[in-house]
């Protein structure tokens, strides 16, 4: 009998694992080195726990293979195929530079060599119109040329204003299909069916660029997985934090490029959900950088501005999760004026921290966390790796030194400068977006998080704080919580003045009934829940303000209430509005989940007898140093209460507790943080 | 490189952990006000192109900090506030007040630079000031859109606008919004930009009083002193790297669209040991078009260069600028007196003059210098009326150039010349906004200059009018003048504007057309249904001998169409087939 659901995050250095066992309600977590050259072997390597394949019922892997390939440009060579004249795009991008001042500066390199870049006859006005028809010979040249040039993997396809009308990127690609078949080809309307040239080539790139690659280690995955005898389906996690099918997968692999991080805001709302807190902000910190994100109301945040590089966009629908540069690795140093700096270089794995002993020298904000006492350098990753304190001393006095402190002095000043960048990080996602971080509980998670959670509580501003079960592995735990989700969306642009409701009903009901066929397709039987919004600003603005709805009948009072809602909604962010201005509808959205099994955590057993520290050590805080007791989190029942100065030591992580801050074990093992 | 910059021992009361804190902070406030305003403005200029720059002043006039969006305008913030300061005395300053100014005989940079500043008060003291510097589209004026390059003096370029109250404590001055939106020709687009620096700079002056209130008003005080002091130590260690010595590079800029005279932008720079004085002198007098530029333009584009050639980590406020000095002659093209007419100073002179001041500090500085950038945003404009919306549109679309190549790599294709980072506007939303077709959009074959190091290439741009009428100018430069090559590099290719009456006839520049002095600086040319205009963006030049260029680049430079066969035996001497 199939018993398990099983989460996998693929990191860059670790490949954590979570199971729920369905018939005890038992959680178990683990971890292994990930094998960067072959990553199915890290997967297979975690999974040999499961002496028989088949107690795996449902398996859901969070993969960097995507983001790897792009980073690395190790994808396919790929052909592109453009409206006549504009077959450049992908060399022109945008004109702006990374920085302002560096004239070093080399822009990032386009997925596709210009040599394999084609032009077929055709034009589409703004309006959709067509200004000159397809030209089927044109299309039948590109497809001579693909095939002279020899090697090509992937073809994508961006011709000018397709996002209003699709019909000639579609006829392109009946084309290509029939003269170049097996050939993978990616069009534009399809991956990312919105306005802006330079984005929308650049996300079809990307995701012609990664297929070939996807589907060779997709297939591999699954052979080796048969060959284990795991026949459970397999999902992969989407840069939404949905699930979709692994044939899903192979079709729109670009849906993966955000896949790893986005488990810990799907498990962070669980969470939330489970404690009845309605807004939280996640911080996700690892070894070289740290993710922000947040829940509002059940509700995770998305975007579609990412770029993968300074330049290269990726603008499908994700968690909207804004990654710093800093983490436990992030490297300390003195700059030519004197001013002590942390990061953005991290030591990563390798040398590491100082106190690694792998060769580091130079000092890191795991090496000041373990000076000030914070980290048990014989309880590293549960007694797993010694730390060496003198090294991690050594390394901090070099920059201790020239600022005439002492080596505990530097080492607080380090964790004030991450902290603040942390706040940076946080802010970011709060105030940038008109939320206010009073209303917020912080989720602090990663190996270093809770480190650093008591602090941040403070200097965040926020209300409480929250170190979750399993904070080394929370990503892996999201996974076993997702559900299948499918966004779509649809450029409409018309406006208030001019609204077409029958347009905008029969875009809605095509928009939902896609995304419901597609679920049904990748097998999902599950209850469907259908969100809606629309994207609207200003008449003359250019970025929208996205607007949920309910209704899929654009009757007079339900379009009145969503000018309203914008008006509003445009004054609570920007701190004005412009009562009288017409209103431009640009993009209706769509998301359509469907609801998986879900596991039932097990609560944590009542205290029986009285809660005692396993030891005692000085650790030191930013009041001063000071003895504070040591608890094994595996000791805590529900319904403790513990008084900073404290640790919590687990195997993947330390937690901290400053004085002046409470915390309290919730039902299920949760600690939440607040100020006494 | 000998390095004798000063090893004295730092004084202890400097806090670098509260300076390192403070110094971030600010920036991400700077940075969330550029956000309001590129998300909540209407004219592309703003939200595409991102063509403002958001920053944080003392009350004394000092830059504290600036977000990097538009370099000109970082550099030309200093001279801006503290002429502002003049005219209203800080007593006079509310709470609640906004003051708005661009006037380029008060401390602006060009008439459609417009700056916004909102007092921060903290206990009933005024503390800082949160600024918006941002390029209005349209100005009113002789053409539509902001650049009138045949314009002979200040009165042509549009409405001037001294320092005034736009708001008054919190309540909008209505006199000089009915003042200035009745002068512009789109006062619906000119409202929401104007709405939405104010909110910019609002919620930035809201965000900093919370800063300053956490720290305290004397520590936010002398940590700022300290950040200054901090920039300046920085600046000046930087400097004494360089060996001390006197540069000189002289470079031209075409015409200035009245007449046909080249004109001669010269710079020495002194350095001397932590000190750099750049002295202008030697440049052309002012001249009767519209390219002169403002004293504000003068010091922008001499820091502009030399924070290009430094670290870019350094703070950027105005102790970073202290330890450098500008001698700009008046009356001069670099140093402009009333009444002439400087709107192209800002963009296409400005380049010119950071320019010269690399060129020179390459011959001390080898290795960190490029070679000349396209040197000019090209700056095409035009309005007309919109029958769809029945209102009047207008435009400034600026386009990018070829960048210089380094000691290191190839210069950078299609960017935005230096004096600002902005975006080239998507054909998607070019024609959404306006009645053009875009028929072509490419990299320009050959346009950079050969070299071991290649410069990056120029782009090549073709409109036609659709089915309204059009009234189009142009203030451009490097027709004539190329961006120059360095160290045995080629110059980069000149651009070129053209115009086609109908499909039936040919290619003709605005000389040829319509007897415009210049190919390069034309105003209110109307487009007729079917015409069109094409153009071709300068290249940058290239760095080191092009025969030392390795051949696998080369071949894939000739592959990939970056590089003719021709060229390649012509400026490579390796034949095509070698290639």
């Amino acid at each position: 009998m199939s018993r398990y659901l099983v989460g996998v995050d693929v990191g860059g250095t670790f490949t954590d694992f979570v199971a729920y066992d369905r018939d005890t309600r038992a959680l178990s977590v683990w971890k292994n080195l990930t094998t960067p050259d072959d990553p199915t072997t890290g997967i297979l390597t975690g999974l040999a726990r499961f002496t028989d394949g088949a107690d795996i019922a449902n398996l859901r892997v969070g993969t960097t293979v995507a983001t790897n390939a792009i980073l690395e440009r190790k994808g396919a060579r790929i052909a592109y195929v453009a409206t006549r004249g504009f077959r450049d795009i992908p060399f022109l991008q945008r004109g702006h530079r990374k920085h302002h001042y560096d004239s070093g500066w080399v822009r990032s390199r386009a997925l596709v060599l210009r040599r394999d870049c084609h032009e077929v006859d055709e034009r589409l006005l703004a309006s959709g119109e067509v200004l000159q028809p397809l030209d089927a010979a044109s299309v039948a040249k590109v497809v001579a040329d693909i095939a002279a040039a020899g090697g090509i993997e992937a073809v994508a396809v961006t011709l000018l204003f397709s996002y209003i009308n699709p019909a000639h990127e579609q006829a392109v690609r009946e084309q290509l299909t029939a003269l170049l078949p097996g050939l993978p080809i990616s069009i534009s309307y399809d991956v990312l069916p919105k306005w802006k040239e330079y984005e929308r080539a650049s996300t079809t790139l990307a995701d012609a660029y990664i297929k070939p690659v996807l589907q060779r280690y997709l297939a591999t995955l699954r052979e080796r997985l048969d060959e284990r005898g795991v026949r459970a389906p397999v999902a992969l996690i989407k840069s939404n934090g949905g699930e979709m099918s692994l044939a899903a997968a192979r079709e729109q692999p670009v849906q993966l490029t955000l896949s790893g991080p986005t488990g810990g805001v799907v498990a962070a709302r669980a969470v939330a959900e489970e404690l009845g807190l309605k807004r939280a902000v996640t911080l996700d910190m690892g070894g070289t950088s740290t993710d922000c994100s947040t829940v509002v109301n059940g509700q995770i945040s998305f975007t579609t501005d990412f770029e993968i590089e300074f330049g290269l966009p990726i603008q499908i629908p994700m968690i909207d999760i804004r990654t710093i540069g800093a983490g436990g690795g992030s490297v300390a140093w003195i700059d030519t004026g004197g001013m002590l700096r942390v990061g953005p270089e991290s030591a990563g794995a390798r040398p590491g921290p100082a106190c690694y002993g792998f060769g580091g020298e130079r000092p890191t904000v795991t090496d000041a966390n373990l000076v000030l006492g914070r980290i048990n350098p014989a309880n590293f990753l549960g007694g797993g790796m010694a730390l060496a304190s003198e090294r991690a001393h050594q390394a901090l006095h070099t920059v201790a030194a020239p600022l005439g402190m002492t080596v505990e002095q530097a080492a607080l000043a380090i964790l004030r400068i991450v902290n603040n960048n942390m706040v940076g990080a946080l802010r970011t996602v709060l105030v940038e977006r008109g939320l206010d971080p009073r209303e917020f509980a912080l989720f602090a998670f990663g190996g270093a998080g809770p480190l650093h959670v008591s602090e941040l509580l403070d200097e965040a501003g926020v209300a409480e704080a929250v170190v979750p079960l399993h904070p080394g592995q929370f990503s892996a735990l999201g996974f076993v919580l997702t559900d299948a989700r499918v966004d779509l969306e649809r450029t409409i642009q018309m406006t208030s003045k001019r609204f077409d409701a029958d347009r905008a009903r029969a875009h809605l009901h095509d928009l939902i009934s896609t995304a419901s066929a597609d679920l049904a397709r990748q097998g999902y039987q599950g209850e469907m829940r259908i969100e809606r919004t629309i994207d609207l600003r200003y008449l003359g603005q250019n970025y929208e303000l996205e607007v949920a709805f309910d209704f899929d009948d654009f009757s007079a009072d339900n379009v009145a209430r969503l000018w309203a809602d914008f008006h509003a909604l445009h004054e609570q962010r920007f701190g004005f509005q412009i009562p009288k201005e017409a209103i431009e509808a640009i993009t209706l959205r769509c998301t359509v989940h469907c609801q998986t099994a879900k596991p039932d955590f097990m609560a944590l057993p009542a205290r029986t007898q009285a809660l005692a520290p396993r030891s005692q050590r000085v650790v030191t805080f930013m009041s001063g140093s000071v003895e504070s007791p040591v608890y094994a989190r595996e000791d805590l029942c529900a319904g403790d209460h513990l008084r900073g100065p404290a640790l919590i030591e687990e195997a993947a992580s330390v937690t901290v507790l400053a004085p002046g801050h409470g915390l309290t074990v919730s039902a299920r093992g949760h600690l939440q943080i607040g100020r006494v | 490189m000998n390095s004798n910059h000063s090893t004295d021992s730092e004084p202890r009361n400097m806090d670098f952990v509260t300076m390192n804190i403070l110094d971030s902070t600010m920036l991400s406030l700077c940075r969330e006000m550029g956000i309001t305003l590129m998300k909540t403005s209407y004219s592309t200029i703003f939200n595409e192109a991102l063509d403002f720059t958001c920053g944080i002043a003392s009350p004394q006039g000092d830059m504290l900090a600036a977000a990097e969006f538009c370099p000109a305008q970082i550099g030309g913030m200093p001279l801006l506030i503290r002429s502002c300061l003049k005219e209203i005395p800080l007593t006079d300053i509310e709470p609640g007040d906004i003051l708005v100014h661009n006037d380029p005989y008060r401390g602006g940079l060009h008439t459609p630079e417009h700056t916004l500043f909102c007092p921060v008060f903290v206990d009933g003291e005024l503390v800082a000031f949160t600024v918006a510097i941002g390029h209005v589209a349209e100005v009113g004026g002789m053409v539509p859109g902001g650049f009138p390059a045949e314009a002979t003096e200040i009165f042509h370029e549009g409405i001037r606008v001294p320092p005034v109250k736009i708001k008054k404590r919190g309540e909008d001055v209505v006199e000089v919004w009915k003042l200035w939106l009745a002068n512009v020709r789109t006062p619906r687009y000119n409202y929401g930009d104007m709405r939405a620096m104010i909110s910019g700079v609002e919620l930035g002056a809201e965000r900093l009083a919370d800063i300053v209130r956490k720290y305290g008003r004397a520590v936010f005080a002398q940590t700022c002193e300290d950040l200054m002091d901090y920039a300046e130590k920085r600046m000046r260690a930087e400097l004494a790297a360089i060996p001390d010595g006197r540069y000189s590079f002289v470079d031209y800029m075409d015409n200035d669209g009245v007449s046909d005279a080249e004109i001669r932008i010269e710079a020495h720079c002194h350095v001397m040991g932590e000190q750099l004085v750049v002295d202008y002198t030697g440049s052309s007098a002012q001249v009767r078009g519209p390219i002169n530029a403002t004293l504000g333009v003068a010091w922008s584009a001499a820091y502009n260069a030399v924070l290009h050639l430094t670290d870019p980590s350094i703070p950027k406020n105005s102790g970073c600028f202290r330890p450098i000095k500008i001698i700009a002659p008046r009356g001069t093209v670099v140093n402009v007196d009333y009444p002439a007419p400087e709107v192209g100073g800002n963009t296409e002179t400005h380049p010119r003059i950071a320019g010269v001041v690399i060129g020179a500090l390459a011959q001390a500085a080898p290795t960190r210098a490029m070679a000349g950038e396209g040197g000019t945003h090209l700056n095409f404009v035009f309005g007309g009326h919109d029958p769809k919306h029945d209102e009047y549109f207008a435009c400034y679309d600026l386009e990018a150039v070829g960048w210089g190549a380094r000691a290191h790599a190839d210069g950078n294709d299609a960017t935005d010349s230096i004096n600002g980072n902005c975006r080239v506007m998507p054909v998607e939303v070019f024609e959404t906004r306006y009645p053009w077709l875009t028929e072509e959009y490419r990299l320009r074959a050959d346009s950079g200059g050969a070299g071991r190091q290649r410069g990056g290439l120029g782009t090549c741009k073709i409109y036609r009018c659709l089915d309204t009428e059009i009234t189009a100018s142009q203030l451009t430069d490097r027709h004539q003048h190329q961006a120059y090559g360095l160290n045995g590099g080629l110059a980069g290719a000149a651009g070129m504007t053209y115009y086609r009456a109908s499909d039936d006839s040919a290619w003709q520049t605005m000389v040829e057309a319509f007897a415009k002095r210049s190919t390069s600086k034309w105003s209110n040319v109307t487009f007729k249904p079917g015409s069109r205009v094409q153009i071709l963006t300068p290249g940058g030049g290239g760095y080191g001998d092009p025969r030392m260029r390795d051949a696998a680049l080369l071949a894939a430079d000739v592959a990939d169409g970056f590089v003719s066969a021709e060229a390649a035996q012509r400026d490579y001497g390796i034949s095509g087939e070698q290639a």
